[in-house]
């Protein structure tokens, strides 16, 4: 039984296709991924998943069940969809009480998930007073009360520092090794391209890509920066050898797909003095920028 | 549904925002209360539905328990914890059925301590100026009890209006508008029909017997059918609309 089943999930608002025919599944013991830029309706999809808006069109199945009909939803799934569901004027402590309540969970587990997400000492305080950072940590706390199977997370890195996004992969880490399962949202892929083992990247409320992390790093060729005097005869000597290349604000030359061995091999075939060559850090983002842009118009 | 209650009723007791309903509450009573004990015409204070008008003060409270049932809803869609409530109980007929229970709970608080605040400085004023009571045993205690049910039943009010509007700012005016101009147009000009609005109903209920009013008994039905009617559109809409 899949942990998390969507079959052409699709939401329309008038006109605007928000969501487009989305499928896939989650397996229990993984870290998902879930990518695309801001308005490719990844927030949308997360929303149908956990019942707080109808479906146009297809489903989304939960432990087998539509998320409104899961018997102990506050058990077996924890989900923040904003950093924000605040009332400014109640405290972090009381925020997670009328929570837990409402499920007949005992104020030992609030207790117990704020230390989980170190906010212990801040409990007493109106959420008002909290850094954004710690808003990210008190929803994440409020998603850990019923000790859930499924963690859905949208955008929980937004507004962490560096070292709370170590401390929440970590977590996570933990989270899925004990075989439960993580779905996290993000509009940046480096922040979550260390945490997760696949991604669904979206855009245009489409499904680009399903695939494990791996296989996408494995896309990424790389590309070279390049620059000459004799600019043109470089691009046409590196066309020749079918490498494509694109020239960049300043100038210069971006080999795609290739190393700088075999760009500075070309030019002196070709003759043409270098005056620079760089191979390029990890372009896993651009990978992510040019799947999610394939499908502008 | 009694946890979900218990989690309403939490709900309204961490913020200050109850607080401050409490103590507009109080003040508002303890002016009207004073206003009308101490500034009204002896004359005007010898009949029965003289003394109603010092005695049942406390029905102002009302207002007040309409606002903590609008806030538990609107409130909660205003900061986004709507979100978490109903991904906690996902039967969203729940989460309102529990804000319903603790809006009534609520105005039966305040219905309390506002009328009998209300009750005893009218009582006391009365006694004060050597004004001998008019209203004695079943009428008493039919201003007492009718007045503590209306305001709680606004609890309810404001808790099923709140949902078929959502937004804060539009359900309050809509709210006070409705109370404080259209009922009292509607009973001043067609009080056939203005009779049958909560307003009326509740002063009915309280035992008020000027010309047109219905009896208490059928203002206590009235009153109660607006609940379940505003309860259900509240129902219906809430688990239709989608929430972002």
């Amino acid at each position: 039984m899949p942990v998390v089943l969507s079959e052409g999930l699709t939401k329309r608002f008038g006109g605007l296709t928000a969501v487009d025919d989305l499928s896939f599944v989650l397996e229990a013991g993984t870290i998902t991924g879930f990518l695309g830029p801001n308005g490719a309706g990844k927030t949308t999809t997360l929303r149908m998943l956990l019942g707080l808006a109808a479906p146009t069109g297809g489903r989304a199945l939960i432990f087998d069940q539509p998320y409104s009909q899961l018997a102990d939803a506050a058990r077996r799934v924890g989900a923040v969809l904003e950093a924000t569901d605040f009332h400014p004027g109640r405290t972090g402590r009381d925020h997670l009480r009328t929570l837990s309540r409402a499920v007949e969970l005992p104020d030992s587990r609030v207790d117990k998930v704020l230390g989980l997400v170190e906010l212990t000492d801040a409990a007493g305080r109106r959420v008002k007073g909290y850094s954004l950072g710690m808003r990210q940590r008190l929803g994440l706390a409020s998603a850990l009360l019923g000790d859930p199977e499924l963690l859905v997370l949208d955008e929980p890195a937004n507004g962490l520092d560096p070292e709370g996004v170590r401390w929440l992969r970590d977590f996570l880490r933990t989270f899925a090794s004990e075989g439960r399962t993580v779905l996290i949202s993000s509009h940046v892929l480096a922040e979550v391209a260390q945490t997760v083992d696949q991604v669904l990247i979206i855009s245009r409320g489409r499904l680009v890509v399903e695939t494990s992390l791996e296989s996408l790093t494995a896309r990424v060729g790389g590309s070279v920066r390049v620059r000459s005097p004799q600019q043109t005869a470089l691009a046409e000597a590196l066309r020749r050898e079918q490498i494509e290349t694109t020239t960049t604000n300043d100038h210069a030359l971006l080999a795609h797909g290739t190393t700088s061995d075999r760009v500075g091999d070309v030019a002196f075939a070709a003759g043409v003095p270098v005056h620079e060559l760089v191979a390029e850090g990890s372009s896993l983002e651009e990978v992510f920028l040019e799947l999610t842009s394939e499908t502008q118009p | 549904m009694i946890a979900q209650t218990n989690a309403e009723l939490l709900k309204l007791r961490s913020t200050r925002t109850t607080v401050g309903l409490v103590f507009g509450m109080l003040a508002l009573v303890i002016l009207f209360g004073l206003l009308a004990g101490l500034l009204t015409h002896a004359g005007s204070l010898t009949t029965p539905e003289d003394q109603r008008g010092v005695l049942a003060v406390g029905s102002l409270a009302g207002v007040f328990s309409a606002l903590a049932g609008v806030l538990l809803v609107t409130g909660e869609y205003r900061f986004g914890t709507i979100k978490p409530t109903f991904l906690f109980t996902p039967r969203r007929s729940q989460v309102i059925g529990a804000k319903l229970v603790a809006g009534v709970l609520a105005g039966i608080a305040f219905g309390v301590v506002g009328e009998g605040l209300g009750f005893a400085i009218g009582y006391v004023c009365l006694d004060a100026r050597g004004i001998p009571l008019a209203l004695h045993g079943g009428a008493i205690t039919l201003v007492l009890l009718g007045t503590v049910a209306g305001v709680a039943l606004w609890g309810a009010i404001g808790v099923g209006v709140a949902a078929i509007v959502r937004n804060q700012i539009g359900t309050i005016v809509g709210l006070l508008a409705w109370g404080f101009i259209v009922e009292n147009l509607l009973f001043a000009f067609v009080p056939s029909i203005g009779r049958l609005t909560p307003g009326e109903a509740e002063n009915a209920l309280a035992g008020f017997t000027t010309n047109h009013l219905l009896s208490a008994a059928a203002g206590g039905a009235v009153l109660v059918a607006w609940v379940v009617i505003l309860a259900l559109a509240g129902l219906a809409l809430t688990a239709r609309r989608d929430v972002s």
